[in-house]
């Protein structure tokens, strides 16, 4: 591990893809050819990206480690960090300190149906979810993708939509809050159209993400279906400043998001003293 | 009666009555000697409330907590003053608030566990002991004092430019920068304080000479024409830094200047939040 | 027959160590006794119940750069903050030595914080047993005691004419020489008595609590001020963010507090903690739930500081007897 674990990793800014208005997609590549190959993350873990004289966000990693290729994460520009980072060029250089946090356990969802719920950014660290699963189609059953967002530009991920709606036993619902002149999709909050799709929790795991009124709607949703608790995991989010579990800051009662999340299963989140 | 069987008496009517759902005053703190704000929400725990001489607090801070709620204070003289000043600045509703205004024998020096028969420093100077705004006073009033004297001011204004540099550095040096003074100021209610604003970066997070300079300067500058004297800032700072000096000198340039004093009545604006196009105080003529 | 050092040689010998080293003691600072690096020991207050502030400052600065960012020929370099030099911290009460100690839990956790490392490999800690209790303290129901030497590398405890000297550790004997010592015929003092506070099965009582109306009702008097953690010797949180200072960039680490609105506020304004009475519950919680069950001790070392200091009296002995009652009601 390293000596000084809140001393960033340099690296540079290789690319930039506008995704949304305000969301780029940023791909990055680790300095140090030694740290670049050491440097292994599992799926759902996150990344601290400095942006230096401004400081340091949490994002999660929406790339896969097995493709060997840069890091890649989605940022949506809303704050002071974000808004220096949309400001960088490629080339620039850039911190990353990290993997931090628990991961997807995948593993255990082979063979099984599944449904990734993304709302907005939250779908940023569902993408390495698909990824992973197109990859290695024949380990799980029916995929269902419903990625919803507050306009038809603001759906993030777009120029990966064909691939995902192309692969067998795979479904992609987009859904809007708001459409537009051209929209000729659905347009209904992503609690609805989880209730009108009647979603069957038979050797099912639903994995979602998205703004904290998002993911309570649609649990309540999916209950409602009769999804068990342990059959609904979702990744978390909060303040984050060390990324260690040393500045006590990101708990949601007895559990640090930085050590024992982002990624928890109803099941835990209805064990924990506080509610968020 | 005295003031504390004074105070829960009317408490307990207003509770009952329900004319207000919350009162907010003192009660005995766990030291025994000194007091510590109480909210109390049914007429039985109004039998808990207190008034002395140790009751230092500017309960007044509280209300901006409540808006909207009916809510019974017990306010001091320059506690009511505050009253004043949120009204003026539309913070507070007048026919929310039911105030019961205590003549006031000043606060006496006292600290955790000990109390004095002297009084701060403070009160001292004060020339305020009758409350300007009440619904039910508590005392009998007391005829108005002369103006304001600042002798502490001209203490710091007698000294060279380079002593008074030496002063404040010193102060400062200790300042942690927990802001408990601007989170015990009545005046002090910005939803985003200028300290915590990313950009522009006013202050930032380190804790050095010049980010101390800087916070208690602007804080002192925000207070400008606004400052009514409760001196709480200068009573829970945990190093000691005498930081109603920095208010009451400015309270003096406002009174010099404007012939203002902050929250007196609540009609008459702040000067730094009156525009008036007429005006003329003698800058740059 | 113990270990004996003169108050005269106790000046001699402090005064050599600050040939080579910082030497920090308690000192007079305005109205309050704080530590400070002395240069001579005249400066040292040696009748004194507590310090305003814990000495966590030296290991967990209230502001320290982690490390600068350099920009030198289009390339960007990080140089991180070293720390030089020896010191020792003379007239540190058990109870703080206790924080210290429980300080280290998180921090030396691995990943080891490395600023606080490199503070507590180069610091030696002289204690100074306590004769008197204050007012407020309560560190036999935290874990430690007032002649609890365990987190020193040398304990004193005043006796007439002098010090009896424990030396607890290898650092210890090293830093007092054997010629300041003799051996007297005297016994430590018994201890004195410290107030009791029911903490014996707090954790799954205010598990219990945890959904009460108690805690918003608490939270109503409190302003947010953030002393109680800032003067707390096992408080840790701290803040992190980049500072620009005449040109160079440094990042900055400083103390910050979980009572702080906006402590868990994210970009675009959603705060999950927004509530008073669930902040103010969260330092509790804190300290009785959450840190105990992953670290053992309770996050509190009876030193009563923050009881002392608080502006509105939120007292965490009264909350301790008022949470073991909560649940006894609920079970009548």
């Amino acid at each position: 591990m390293l000596e000084n674990p809140l001393l960033p990793y340099l690296a540079t800014l290789q690319d930039v893809v506008d995704l949304t208005p305000d969301v780029k997609l940023l791909k990055i590549e680790l300095s140090d050819p030694d740290i670049r190959k050491s440097f292994e993350y599992k799926l759902g873990q996150f990344v601290f990206i400095s942006a230096f004289g401004t400081g340091e966000a949490p994002f999660g990693l929406t790339s896969v480690y097995y493709r060997h290729g840069p890091l890649e994460v989605a940022v949506r520009r809303i704050g002071t960090v974000t808004r220096s980072l949309h400001e960088l060029e490629p080339g620039e250089t850039i911190g990353v300190r990290g993997p931090f946090g628990n991961h997807f356990l995948l593993d255990k969802y082979r063979g099984k149906n599944i449904f990734i719920i993304g709302g907005g950014i939250g779908f940023a660290p569902l993408r390495p979810l698909i990824t992973t699963i197109l990859d290695h189609r024949n380990d799980y059953a029916d995929l269902l993708i419903l990625n919803g967002a507050r306009t038809p530009q603001d759906l993030v991920f777009a120029p990966e939509f064909d691939t995902w709606a192309a692969s067998p036993r795979t479904k992609l619902e987009l859904t809007v809050d708001a459409g537009d002149q051209t929209w000729t999709g659905r347009v209904a909050l992503i609690p609805t159209v989880v209730k009108e799709l009647n979603l069957s929790p038979d050797n099912a795991i639903a994995i979602i993400c998205g703004p904290p009124i998002m993911i309570h709607f649609t649990l309540i949703e999916l209950k409602k279906l009769g999804f068990a608790d342990s059959q609904i995991v979702t990744t978390l989010e909060s303040k984050m400043k060390c990324g260690l579990g040393k500045c006590a800051r990101c708990n949601i009662g007895e559990k640090y998001i930085c050590r024992d999340g982002p990624v928890f299963s109803l099941e835990q989140i209805s064990k924990l003293l506080e509610k968020f | 009666m005295n003031p504390s069987e004074e105070i829960a008496k009317k408490a307990k009517e207003l509770l009952q009555s329900k004319a207000v759902s919350c009162f907010i005053g003192y009660q005995r703190a766990t030291d025994g000697v000194t007091a510590r704000p109480l909210f109390v929400y049914t007429p039985e725990e109004a039998d808990k409330l207190v008034f002395d001489q140790t009751c230092t607090h500017n309960l007044v801070k509280y209300l901006l907590s409540r808006k909207g709620k009916a809510t019974g204070i017990v306010v001091k003289p320059c506690d009511s003053r505050a009253i004043n000043l949120l009204l003026i600045e539309h913070q507070i509703e007048r026919d929310e608030v039911f105030i019961i205004g205590v003549v006031c024998p000043g606060i006496v020096e006292a600290r955790w566990n000990k109390t004095s028969d002297k009084l701060k420093d403070i009160c001292k100077l004060c020339q305020q002991h009758s409350p300007v705004i009440y619904d039910s006073l508590v005392g009998e009033p007391v005829p108005e004092l002369q103006a304001e004297a600042y002798p502490d001011v001209a203490r710091i204004e007698a000294l060279s430019m380079a002593e008074r540099k030496a002063f404040w550095e010193e102060h400062f040096s200790r300042c942690l920068r927990c802001y408990a003074c601007r989170q015990v100021c009545p005046g002090c209610y910005c939803s985003e304080c200028f300290a915590e604003r990313l950009d522009p970066l006013w202050v930032g997070i380190r804790i050095a000479p010049s980010e101390n300079e800087m916070w208690n300067t602007m804080r002192a500058f925000h207070l400008s024409g606004r400052c009514i004297g409760c001196n709480q800032c200068e009573q829970v700072c945990p190093v000691n830094i005498p930081l109603s000096l920095l208010n009451r000198k400015l309270e003096k340039e406002a009174l010099e200047l404007f012939k203002f004093q902050a929250g007196i009545d609540a009609k008459t604006p702040a000067p730094f939040a009156t525009f008036k196009k007429d005006e003329k105080i003698g800058i740059g003529e | 027959m113990s270990q004996f050092i003169s108050k005269k040689d106790l000046l001699s010998w402090l005064s050599k160590l600050a040939e080579n080293r910082s030497l920090v003691a308690p000192a007079r600072v305005a109205d309050s006794i704080l530590f400070r690096k002395i240069d001579s020991t005249e400066e040292i207050v040696f009748n004194f119940y507590n310090t305003n502030f814990s000495p966590k400052e030296f290991f967990f600065p209230p502001s320290e750069a982690l490390f600068s960012v350099e920009k030198k020929d289009g390339q960007i370099k990080l140089v991180p903050t070293v720390t030089r030099g020896e010191m020792v911290i003379f007239g540190i009460r058990p109870c703080d030595a206790k924080g210290i100690a429980t300080l280290d839990l998180p921090y030396l956790e691995e990943p080891g914080d490395a600023l606080y490392i490199q503070h507590r490999k180069r610091t030696g800690l002289i204690g100074l047993s306590c004769l008197t209790a204050c007012p407020e303290c309560f560190c036999t129901s935290m874990g430690t005691g007032p002649d609890d030497a365990s987190n020193f590398d040398i304990m004193l405890t005043e006796v007439e004419d002098g010090y009896i000297v424990q030396t607890v550790t290898e650092r210890g004997k090293t830093l007092l020489p054997e010629e300041f010592l003799t051996m007297k015929d005297v016994a430590l003092p018994p201890a004195p008595l410290i107030s009791l506070v029911p903490s014996k099965g707090i954790t799954d009582k205010m598990r219990q609590a945890f959904d009460n109306p108690y805690w918003s009702r608490l939270a109503d008097r409190c302003l947010h001020c953030n002393i109680c953690s800032y003067v707390c010797p096992t408080c840790y949180c701290f803040d992190i963010r980049d500072c620009t200072n005449k040109g160079r960039i440094d990042r900055v680490r400083s103390w910050e507090s979980c009572q702080s609105p906006g402590f868990t506020k994210i970009a675009g304004g959603y705060d999950p903690r927004a509530d008073k009475g669930s902040r103010l519950r969260q330092r509790l919680a804190h300290k009785l739930i959450y840190f105990p069950e992953i670290y053992g001790p309770l996050h509190c070392t009876g030193c009563g500081r923050c009881v002392k200091t608080c502006p509105v009296n939120i007292d965490i002995r009264e909350i301790i007897q008022d949470i073991q009652k909560l649940e006894r009601e609920s079970n009548a």
